[in-house]
């Protein structure tokens, strides 16, 4: 069975091993490239105030090829488990039932069980390592990168970089191999896969992720020096936004609220914050409502934790479907 | 000995329909088995069930001793062609017998590679691009050389052309001298069965009509024709399974455990063919019949 599962495979796993070799090499010429600028743009020999030299890399970067690779990855990572759920999840029984070689292979000598579970453990732990050596990779390239724009924990970020990759993958694969099961069709199948996969991703930063690790939360006085948005809406609405964010945080909400602990609104004040008066004078008006600044956020410090307990979450959901695959084969697959 | 298949009140429902119902078998050893009737009749659900590719909805089966598919031990037992001989298109001849040696604890390349070569096939084609002949044949050839108990063959032949079909019973019957293993093969026209098979089985309208040794059968039914007459007065131990009549004449196809001597029918052998039409013709009547009494209703 493991020879016969192999032999299926081989071709799917010469491209991959070839495609891998092709971005291994883009990003080992190009990483090589960042890690001159780092060096160049003083960020490497820097240990206080690195502002201008991170600033001087990053904007290096962006002038460059770097940028362009940088982006390619980012997308790659999130296309590649889905890459993995559509080609070798979802065709993996389906495309058995739909030649009815199942019936051929289900009458050699060796249980639907263990048919199964060689398939699953193969093209699985392809899937994993295929991953797992991309993102090694990625995340190693992007190191400088995200060091500077220290994002690595916001929500686009932190899909593509670390172990919950390896997570999305398995997860998709196996999502991928239970729906060609049920719906018994490749490409319908495919189909499935692909909104099953985009819908957890998609809803893991929106509602699930922040809620993994203890989430921080501080109130502390306005810093007038420095606010990021200042806003007048229409009737007097004002929205008033503090940049003061911890270094490498995921912010979930910022606001300002009053004195009570109500969400301030406004109204503005038109005889500081009409539309002839200067944004000094709006500023020093809303300093004088002692304003506080309320801001929860996932601190950077928590990324592994979050890696890990979102990791493990995807590959809870693999193990369940994997399990009901295995019922599902044995009883009721025809 | 015991019987290479028994079957007690096996049913397969697909929601309202019933495939099978109320299946009662008792197939003795080494014999060669023909399971005939029309398409639909539930064939190929039987034999799933006895290679374990279906569950019975009620019933008991046990195949050579054992559940069918409970363990690798019970699929080794049995080997199974499925109907359309089913291959995996983009591998080649060779990598299929490589997968029938890697995955059959009892695998004989030697009767692999020599049916391969007496079939004049070339190992390294793609099984793809093989006629609807060769690939029975390459299924035929993985099944055989598992080395089974018992061998189960789904309307191997309803696909193919004359001259394939003859190659195809000669393969099957060239293996069945030289091993002796049981076989048990469908087709829905009995002129592929009669040569091979000396137990015939009879399935119509999901129903088993009639099974049994085909000498028995055939010594047990018989055409009488005579003067118009009630199927009724028959003597006991006379069952009519077909009945024609014209104004003055009937014909009649009778199952009778003793023989005949009314000198007012003149007593016919049957070929099995005529016993088989027989039986479809009866399962046709009686599904009308039925029909009638709910339309009566």
């Amino acid at each position: 069975m493991i020879w016969f599962t192999w032999r299926q495979f081989r071709t799917q796993t010469w491209i991959t091993i070839g495609a891998l070799a092709v971005i291994a090499v883009a990003l080992a010429i190009t990483g090589h490239n960042l890690a001159d600028l780092w060096t160049s743009s003083g960020a490497a020999t820097c240990h206080t105030n690195c502002g201008t030299a991170v600033s001087t890399f990053l904007h290096e970067v962006r002038g460059g090829v770097g940028d362009k690779v940088y982006n390619f990855a980012l997308a790659l990572m999130y296309v590649v488990p889905a890459l993995i759920g559509i080609f070798w999840g979802a065709p993996l029984i389906a495309r058995e039932l739909e030649a009815g070689t199942h019936r051929l292979a289900w009458n050699q000598s060796v249980t639907r069980t263990r048919w199964l579970a060689t398939k699953l453990t193969i093209v699985g732990g392809a899937s994993a390592a295929s991953v797992g050596l991309l993102s090694w990779a990625v995340t190693s390239w992007a190191h400088h990168i995200d060091h500077a724009n220290a994002n690595r924990i916001t929500p686009l970020v932190y899909g593509a970089r670390g172990v919950v990759p390896i997570g999305y993958a398995l997860f998709a694969f196996v999502v991928g191999v239970t729906m060609g099961m049920l719906i018994r069709r490749t490409v319908p199948a495919m189909a499935a896969t692909l909104a099953i996969y985009i819908a957890a991703v998609v809803s893991m930063p929106l509602w699930i992720r922040a809620h993994l690790a203890p989430v921080r939360h501080t109130t502390t006085p306005l810093d007038l020096s420095r606010i990021q948005d200042l806003m007048i809406k229409p009737r007097g609405a004002m929205e008033v936004v503090s940049g003061v964010i911890p270094h490498g945080a995921w912010v979930l909400t910022n606001t300002s609220i009053t004195t009570t602990g109500q969400l301030f609104t406004g109204p503005a004040n038109p005889q500081y914050c009409g539309e002839n008066q200067g944004a000094t004078a709006c500023l020093n008006w809303v300093g004088s409502l002692g304003l506080r600044q309320d801001l929860t956020y996932q601190p950077a410090s928590h990324f592994w934790p979050l890696q890990f307990t979102e990791t493990g979450i995807f590959l809870a959901a693999a193990v369940l479907l994997a399990g009901f695959c295995f019922w599902w084969t044995r009883r009721r697959l025809t | 000995m015991s019987p290479v298949l028994q079957a007690e009140g096996l049913s397969k429902r697909y929601g309202r329909r019933l495939a099978l119902s109320d299946c009662t078998l008792a197939i003795p050893p080494g014999r060669v088995v023909g399971l005939v009737g029309p398409n639909g009749a539930g064939k190929t659900t039987l034999l799933h069930i006895a290679v374990g590719l279906l569950r019975p909805t009620a019933g008991r089966i046990e195949v050579l001793g054992g559940q069918p598919a409970s363990g690798a031990a019970q699929l080794a037992k049995v080997g199974f062609v499925a109907q359309d001989t089913p291959t995996y298109a983009g591998l080649s001849i060779a990598d299929h017998l490589r997968f029938g040696a890697h995955t059959n604890p009892g695998w004989d390349q030697q009767v692999a590679d020599d049916r391969i070569t007496t079939l004049g096939l070339d190992p390294s084609q793609k099984a793809g691009k093989l006629s609807g002949g060769q690939r029975a044949q390459l299924a035929l050839t993985l099944a055989i050389a598992k080395r089974p108990d018992l061998l189960i063959l789904d309307e191997p032949v309803a696909r193919l052309d004359p001259l394939a079909r003859r190659e195809f019973l000669q393969g099957l019957m060239a293996y069945i001298a030289d091993h002796g293993a049981g076989v048990i093969l469908s087709s829905h026209l009995v002129s592929d069965l009669e040569r091979v098979c000396d137990y015939l089985i009879v399935l119509v309208a999901s129903r088993v009509r009639v099974a049994g040794e085909v000498d028995d059968l055939l010594a047990g039914h018989c055409r009488l024709t005579g003067a118009r007459r009630d199927p009724a007065d028959l003597p006991k131990g006379v069952e009519v399974i077909e009945g024609s009549h014209t104004d003055r004449q009937s014909t009649l196809i009778v199952r009778s455990t003793t023989p005949i001597d009314d000198p007012s029918f003149t007593v016919e052998q049957i070929t099995l063919e005529d016993l088989v039409l027989a039986y479809m013709a009866q399962a046709a009547t009686g599904a009308v019949r039925t029909a009638a009494l709910e339309t009566q209703r």
